[in-house]
């Protein structure tokens, strides 16, 4: 989980700016540094890996072609995560428009349940989450991924999606709720607890 | 220490550091600490732990190893300092500068209809009317059967293959560069972002947002085709076939290594990947113009032939000069400038002949 690993704040706006005036060595750190989360969160829309990876390799190019204007940027993760999501659903839009898949809203069927299979704990309870966060609208599966598992605040995550701060708080108290009431009776816990190691 | 015994399932949830426990293990005897000091607070901290994990959902697992690869192959792709560093003090123009590669083939006269060509390129007759001037058009027309070069108002610099017809205004508009193609042709773009420069062709319509690219269009089999070398480039429907505002329909933004295929007929766009973004049988179209402590001589004699220019200059004054350095896209007139620049020569254009004076290099 290297992505997880928090540098100070400060660094990583220190290594953006010098990658703005063309420092190559903070470009390579960058985007190792944010590559797996990325493809995580891409993960999210597609099963399609290869094209998550083209998209990556797509965004980080383009932002070093326009490094020079990208200094502004201060929130880099926001930023790098809302760049991913617009160009893999221009990319899945435009793979299923033009190949005359037709949906009303294509990007709505995008998102394969069989994705959010919880993989870490025991089958029976994999199945038991799976199955409550499916029961969850594709958006509120992923305003939480990017609340709890990224850390984004509520503002991040409104400019990330493209939505209202409201919006996003709503996803949020809903999802949390409907979460809850699905997994209300759990009743075994120690032993899930020391199974985590 | 925090006030763990009153916490509840949400306030779990937004706990941090208990979110890096149950995603990453961090802090695992800490957190094992806490959950037998706070008995009651097992089941909370359970039902978090499902939440979380159920937000989290399924991963892959994508190795260290894994990223450095897919980092090394980005890294791969952009320019390489060192060659920039040779480039060092023209590096101002260099970044201006972004070059687009239109190859088109046969169109359709459609936009060829206006008939109010006047002045031909080089002509500097000085209109009155300054307005009109906008609206006066220069069409060249490549009737010979080597390559033709053409300079725009702007600085970019077109190759005409045979019989291509090129049209364009003796002033760009503030707003936009918009030229008309019929027929091949390679484009070297000057990047001005607040003017974006637009290729219309058939019933495509090209827009650069910058960096290069390669197009082709095929007249024969109602498709047009596009392929992007490098940057990112717009390429719309234009539903009448004439440039009227509001016609486009589509929009497909390109990438590198991707390829369109637009059917005029029913303007459909179907978008792929390709290997090769290499279009047509030009030179200049694959050309890599990397000098190492190449003669000038034979630096004049490249852009000769790929530009269909004609050189002059002191063959015995210029014995000794060499040229490092790499050009890249830049419109003929920047290459000649840096190239000039490195070994302190000038040159001047008369009657389409390039003249160019040196003191010699020791």
């Amino acid at each position: 989980m290297k992505h997880s690993e928090r540098l100070p704040e400060a660094y990583l706006t220190t290594r953006w700016q010098q990658f703005c005036r063309g420092d190559k060595t903070a470009f390579g750190e960058i985007t190792e540094h944010n590559y797996a989360a990325l493809y995580h969160y891409g993960t999210r829309f597609t099963p399609d890996r290869d094209m998550i990876k083209d998209c990556l390799q797509d965004l980080f190019l383009e932002l070093w072609e326009k490094k020079e204007s990208l200094s502004y940027i201060s929130a880099i993760k926001p930023y790098l995560f809302q760049s991913l999501r617009n160009n893999l659903i221009h990319r899945i839009r435009r793979q299923s428009v033009f190949s005359e898949i037709k949906g009303d809203d294509p990007f709505d069927d995008i998102s394969p349940e069989s994705d959010w299979i919880v993989n870490e704990t025991d089958q029976l309870t994999a199945t038991r989450l799976k199955k409550a966060i499916d029961s969850l609208p594709r958006r509120q599966k992923e305003a939480l991924y990017l609340k709890y598992y990224e850390n984004l605040s509520y503002d991040e995550i409104a400019s990330v999606m493209g939505l209202q701060r409201q919006a996003v708080a709503n996803y949020l108290q809903y999802g949390i709720q409907k979460l809850r009431d699905y997994l209300q009776h759990v009743t075994i816990f120690l032993a899930l607890f020391f199974s985590m190691g | 220490m925090n006030n763990y015994k009153s916490f509840e399932v949400k306030d779990w949830l937004e706990d941090l550091r208990f979110r890096d426990w149950v995603y990453h293990g961090k802090d695992d005897a800490y957190w094992l600490n806490v959950l037998r000091d706070n008995p009651l607070q097992a089941a909370n901290m359970e039902q978090a732990r499902e939440i979380l994990l159920a937000v989290k959902g399924n991963q892959d697992f994508i190795s260290e190893a894994e990223v450095k690869l897919q980092v090394g192959e980005i890294m791969q792709a952009i320019p390489d300092e060192n060659e920039r560093r040779i480039l060092y003090w023209w590096n101002g123009n260099w970044l201006r500068v972004a070059a687009v590669f239109l190859l088109m083939t046969g169109f359709a006269t459609i936009f060829y209809k206006q008939k109010n060509i006047t002045a031909r390129f080089g002509n500097a007759a000085k209109s009155a009317f300054n307005d009109s001037e906008t609206l006066t058009w220069t069409e060249i027309e490549n009737k010979t059967t080597q390559i033709k070069l053409v300079n725009l108002p702007d600085g970019s610099s077109v190759i005409l293959k045979k019989n291509a017809r090129l049209r364009y205004p003796k002033h760009f508009t503030k707003e936009k560069r918009e030229v008309e193609l019929a027929g091949e042709a390679f484009f070297e773009v000057v990047k001005n972002p607040e003017q974006p420069f637009l290729v219309y062709a058939g019933n495509m319509v090209t827009k650069v947002k910058g960096t290069s690219f390669s197009i082709r269009a095929n007249d024969e089999d109602d498709e047009v085709k596009l392929v992007v070398k490098t940057g990112i480039v717009e390429v719309s429907a234009n539903d009448t076939g004439k440039k009227e505002n509001g016609a486009e329909v589509k929009k497909l933004v390109l990438k590198p290594n991707e390829q369109v295929t637009f059917n005029r007929k029913n303007q459909t766009m179907i978008a792929k990947t390709v290997t090769t973004p290499v279009l047509l049988d030009l030179p200049v179209e694959n050309q890599d113009f990397e000098f190492k402590r190449t003669p000038l001589a034979d630096v004049f004699a490249s852009l000769e032939k790929t530009y269909g220019l004609d050189i002059r200059y002191d063959k015995l004054a210029i014995a000794k000069c060499t040229i490092t350095a790499r050009l890249g896209d830049e419109p003929v007139s920047e290459k000649l400038d840096m190239i000039c620049t490195v070994v302190n020569a000038k040159y001047e254009t008369r009657n389409g002949v390039i003249l160019v004076s040196s003191p010699g290099c020791e």
